[in-house]
């Protein structure tokens, strides 16, 4: 064979592999709204980033008739690139290629970019759009998915994995994903599940639909499996960058720096008033966040799911800073079982990737019912406490009202290892509401009273007087200081440019044993 | 289409009264803001009602099949009920004040639709997961 030839027989191959399942294959999947695979990929990375790596990669599977059918690229488009300049590794499954069903190669080929990228140091994003295991590869189909698996988990907390959902992802292909520390879902078009309606309906005779049982909605609002969802593929994408300029590539970097053109200096007026006089009245957690970070640019992570607990990215002076605050607006902002499970995974993602962590702390305390004891809020809450006291990242802690109780010392109180904390005049810092304390302090006077009515209330006011505030706390160094709220964009920029340095160890051990 | 403006509590309202033969009325309440009076001020119906739905009965039995029950996310007792039963409501719109872990919380409407039953009375205690009022 000539060079001639060998030129042309390589382009012949690689034209082969870029056509994926071929034209027809191609227009169904974009009359679903669905880009293929080298689409989505070529909209995720900086332009002409991408280098393909396994493009010639092909099954081995010869029997119940796949001796014969070609696959090309193994149904998975593979290799590296660049967001934002930065080195990003990713796979995307090719629905057009056999269903974009995962064979041995095609898992082989997936396990091999986890391992470049752990290597490497570089985030992985993994598009996952694929009608579950070739059946034909039985066992080999099945080790397949272990093997991934297993990368997932040991690159967990060394490089930042993001998963994203854009089609079908059923059965134990869930599992992957799962294991990731972000999930995007796009509405309408992706879908996962353990066992789809069919099963559920012969196992249980329950009839839902697939969207309603596995859609973007259901994840993001009622599982809380997902972490953001979007109207469609071009703006999920777009939310993965933004997520990306957000996080360091790794577990020995820092969190990237931003330019911007906002003043470190900046006070807020609005803070002033935002806290409403009457602590009985709700307010949005979130207007505070906007005012305090960085041009009003806050990146909220699960927005629809245990919205009682806000969690999200900011950045203070061009840092990003893991922002974790809790919500007046829903349940009163009590800590629930799913709000701990959310908070607490945030947390210990800031820590994998050192980014710095600011709380707001303003919750009445654990959600009281039956239902929240029996679904073990003792082990769920759990999780809260741990996550704080286990991470080494800078912590700042900003009480804004109420702070009572287990609830206080589970918002990143000074105990669990708080390295700033500063508080709002507005702070009521006490082992327990003004009413709750002063019924069972006072209990003897109120019943000898002639008025207990009026003795109950005269206590809870004179209770509340002296110790619903920030200043016992302060009194105690449990607090570091109280500040006008107007002033707290400079505090928090200050203290986090104090932090920065922080150098924190913990015992050497195999691992700690979360309550999971 | 009609204009009446309605006094009620000392706040005024903007109500447009559309009469399409013979069905109930829409309220458009021109302030939205949070106030303690209702919402909507209780017009009178232009007409005779002459519904021809077929029972009372079956009227205020909506929950089953169709319809979203709202129930109460917290224990709790009921402040005040922004709406009343048979108005119309979108989504994000408060429904409920109910007081509970010492905090007002807004009980808002999270599908549009129309309020088909109201099952609380201001001062109520309610417990987590009680129907509040359901909207079909």
């Amino acid at each position: 064979m000539s060079i001639e030839n060998k030129l042309e027989d390589l382009q012949q191959r690689r034209d082969k592999v870029l056509q994926g399942g071929g034209e027809k294959r191609i227009s169904k999947q974009h009359e679903k709204g669905k880009k293929t695979a080298r689409e989505r990929i070529g909209a995720l990375l900086d332009e002409g980033s991408f280098v393909e790596i396994g493009q010639f990669v092909t099954h081995r599977c010869n029997q119940l008739g796949m001796e014969d059918v070609e696959a090309p690229g193994e149904g998975v488009v593979t290799g590296y690139g660049t967001i934002g300049g930065r080195l990003v590794y990713v796979f995307a499954q090719d629905f057009t290629v056999i269903g974009g069903t995962l064979g041995e190669m095609h898992a082989a080929k997936i396990s091999r970019v986890l391992d470049l990228a752990m290597k490497m140091g570089a985030p992985v994003i993994g598009m996952n759009d694929s009608g579950g295991a070739r059946i034909q590869e039985g066992v080999d189909a099945l080790n397949g998915y272990g093997e991934i698996f297993k990368r997932n988990t040991l690159a967990s907390g060394v490089v930042p994995q993001i998963s994203v959902i854009m089609g079908p992802c059923a059965g134990g292909a869930v599992y992957s994903p799962a294991l990731t520390d972000f999930i995007f879902m796009v509405d309408n078009t992706s879908q996962m599940f353990i066992t789809g309606p069919q099963v559920i309906k012969t196992v249980t005779g329950e009839e839902v639909s697939v969207e309603e049982l596995g859609g973007s909605v259901t994840h993001n609002k009622t599982s809380g499996v997902a972490h953001f969802r979007a109207p469609s593929e071009d703006e999920c994408i777009d939310q993965i960058k933004k997520l990306i300029s957000f996080i360091p590539s790794n577990n020995m970097e820092e969190t990237p720096l931003v330019n911007t053109d906002d003043n470190i200096g900046r006070c807020e007026d609005v803070l002033n008033e935002i806290i409403p006089a009457a602590s009985n009245k709700p307010y949005d957690v979130r207007a505070i966040i906007n005012n305090i970070v960085d041009d009003g640019d806050f990146f909220e992570v699960q927005e629809l799911y245990a919205n009682n607990i806000v969690v999200g990215f900011g950045r203070f002076n061009g840092r990003s800073v893991g922002i974790i605050a809790n919500q007046a607006l829903m349940l009163a902002g009590c800590l629930n079982i799913d709000a701990s499970d959310k908070a607490s995974r945030f947390i210990r993602f800031c820590d994998s990737f050192n980014i710095p962590i600011l709380t707001l702390v303003d919750t009445p305390g654990y959600l009281p019912g039956i239902k929240q004891e029996f679904g073990g809020i003792i082990r769920h809450g759990a999780k809260l406490l741990y996550a704080y006291s286990e991470a080494t990242v800078p912590k700042m802690t900003l009480i804004l009202r109420k702070a009572y109780g287990g609830a206080y010392l589970a918002m990143c109180s000074r105990s669990l290892g708080a390295d700033q904390v500063i508080a709002w005049p507005t702070a009521e810092i006490a082992v327990m509401g003004p009413e709750g304390a002063a019924n069972i302090i006072f209990r003897k006077e109120i019943k000898d009273a002639e008025n207990p009515p009026e003795v109950r209330q005269e206590k809870i006011n004179e209770y509340r007087e002296r110790f619903a505030n920030p200043y016992v706390a302060a009194s105690r160094g449990l607090v570091d200081t109280v500040i006008e709220p107007k002033d707290t964009r400079p505090s928090i920029i200050k203290a986090l440019e104090t932090l920065i340095s922080k150098r924190e160890d913990r015992p050497g051990k195999k691992h700690g044993n979360i309550p999971v | 289409m009609k204009k009446f403006r309605v006094t009620v509590n000392g706040d005024s309202y903007e109500v447009e009264v559309e009469e399409v033969g013979g069905q109930s009325t829409q309220a458009v309440p021109t302030q939205p803001a949070a106030s303690s009076a209702p919402k909507v001020a209780p017009i009178a119906t232009t007409g005779p009602k002459t519904e021809t739905k077929p029972t009372a009965a079956q009227q205020k039995k909506p929950a089953s099949g169709d319809g979203k029950a709202v129930s109460s996310p917290l224990p709790g007792t009921v402040l005040d009920i922004k709406v009343s039963e048979g108005e119309q409501v979108s989504s994000g719109d408060v429904l409920i004040i109910l007081e509970a872990m010492k905090m007002e919380n807004e009980i808002k409407a999270d599908t549009d639709g129309k309020v088909v039953s109201l099952n609380v009375t201001k001062g109520q205690s309610v417990s987590t997961g009680d129907t509040l009022l359901t909207i079909v």
